[in-house]
């Protein structure tokens, strides 16, 4: 059996009541768990006016190439980065080795509160990743209901 | 690795698009971009980190929702990496949370090298990253094979696919479309039938 990350409903509704907690205390606009493979786990707040898939691939690859210079200027403590603009900034901030938290907040919010604010809740959000990846695997969806003998294509090309 | 999210039914697929610089990884996923055919709202935007010149830099990246398979939401998301040997940083990066890789070889004979060179390279990235490249299901593409000065088809699975393992592979012109979704749906049904055998419950 493969130890694949499995996430239950239990995990999701954790998950989200992490995050709307947060939004709640910073007044945040949008608050997002993603993987740094650039998933999507789950988002909170205002999910509709965002484009959240591609904002998950980009966010996690600016994290990983920020991690990464700062390790070129040896760096070691690096655990978040911050997009500062004009309407909508953005902090993404390390949840453990896989995990990124990323929250979206209006100019005028302080980003000091974002900060304050999320330290605690991607301890409390490891914890429950960390329960997930530690349940009997066994539990997870059972994805022989694939039907894999269907000859029909899964991409089909427009004719 | 992908995601299983039980909540929503979803299974979430990383499929990376490797090879050497211009040998059409960017030109697969335009074309897939182009003509895949999706339920409205099922296929996400192209996005290209390239430079001015439309080299890739840091990567290319397309959501898709495939068709429904059983009433089951897979999400897959394909990306290529620069091919250039510089930005070798970047291809790590990209190869994170990979679960599947399309390598994109160039058929032209004065590409032979650095065909072998990527695929050396893809293999050494995957070791830093403790991956194991025999884990990991992968299907090769000789592009172009429309130009003159191709090399014969045995000649590149020679080269590339002597493994002890021998892998689907697909002659292709990718900017006529041709063999862009052969590749793509095979590698597709590897991984699916990775994920379907390892979830089947495994009795002593």
């Amino acid at each position: 059996m493969a130890s694949l990350p499995q996430l239950i409903e239990e995990d999701i509704e954790r998950l989200e009541g992490e995050l709307r907690d947060l939004l709640e205390k910073s007044d945040a606009t949008t608050a997002l768990i993603i993987d740094k493979g650039g998933f999507l786990i789950t988002g909170q707040g205002d999910t509709r006016q965002f484009d959240l898939t591609t904002i998950a691939a980009l966010a996690s690859g600016a994290y990983m190439a920020n991690q990464t210079i700062a390790n070129l200027v040896h760096e070691t403590s690096f655990n978040s980065i911050y997009q500062q603009g004009e309407k909508f900034s953005m902090f993404v901030m390390g949840v453990d080795e896989n995990g990124l938290l990323v929250v979206i907040f209006k100019a005028q919010v302080s980003v000091g509160a974002v900060k304050y604010f999320a330290a605690p809740t991607v301890k409390r959000i490891a914890v429950q990743l960390q329960i997930a990846q530690e349940r009997d695997p066994g539990v997870g969806l059972d994805l022989s209901e694939l039907n894999l003998a269907d000859p029909s294509e899964v991409f089909k090309r427009k004719t | 690795m992908a995601i299983i999210n039980q909540a929503t039914k979803e299974l979430q697929v990383k499929i990376v698009y490797y090879g050497p610089a211009m040998g059409g990884k960017t030109t697969n996923l335009v074309q897939v971009h182009d003509h895949v055919q999706t339920a409205a709202g099922n296929k996400g935007k192209l996005v290209s980190l390239a430079t001015s010149s439309d080299r890739t830099l840091f990567f290319d990246f397309l959501p898709i929702e495939a068709m429904s398979i059983k009433g089951f939401k897979a999400k897959f998301q394909l990306y290529t990496v620069p091919g250039q040997v510089i930005y070798n940083t970047t291809r790590q990066l990209v190869l994170r949370g990979v679960d599947g890789i399309v390598f994109v070889a160039d058929s032209q004979y004065e590409k032979m090298a650095e065909n072998v060179e990527s695929f050396a390279n893809l293999e050494d990235n995957l070791k830093t990253l403790r991956l194991n490249f025999a884990e990991i299901p992968y299907v090769l593409q000789y592009n172009k094979r429309d130009l003159p000065n191709v090399a014969p088809v045995e000649y590149l699975e020679f080269l590339l696919n002597n493994r002890d393992v021998q892998v689907p592979s697909f002659g292709a012109t990718a900017h006529r479309c041709e063999g862009v979704f052969e590749t793509l749906n095979m590698i597709t049904r590897m991984l699916l039938h990775k994920y379907v055998s390892q979830s089947t419950p495994q009795y002593a």
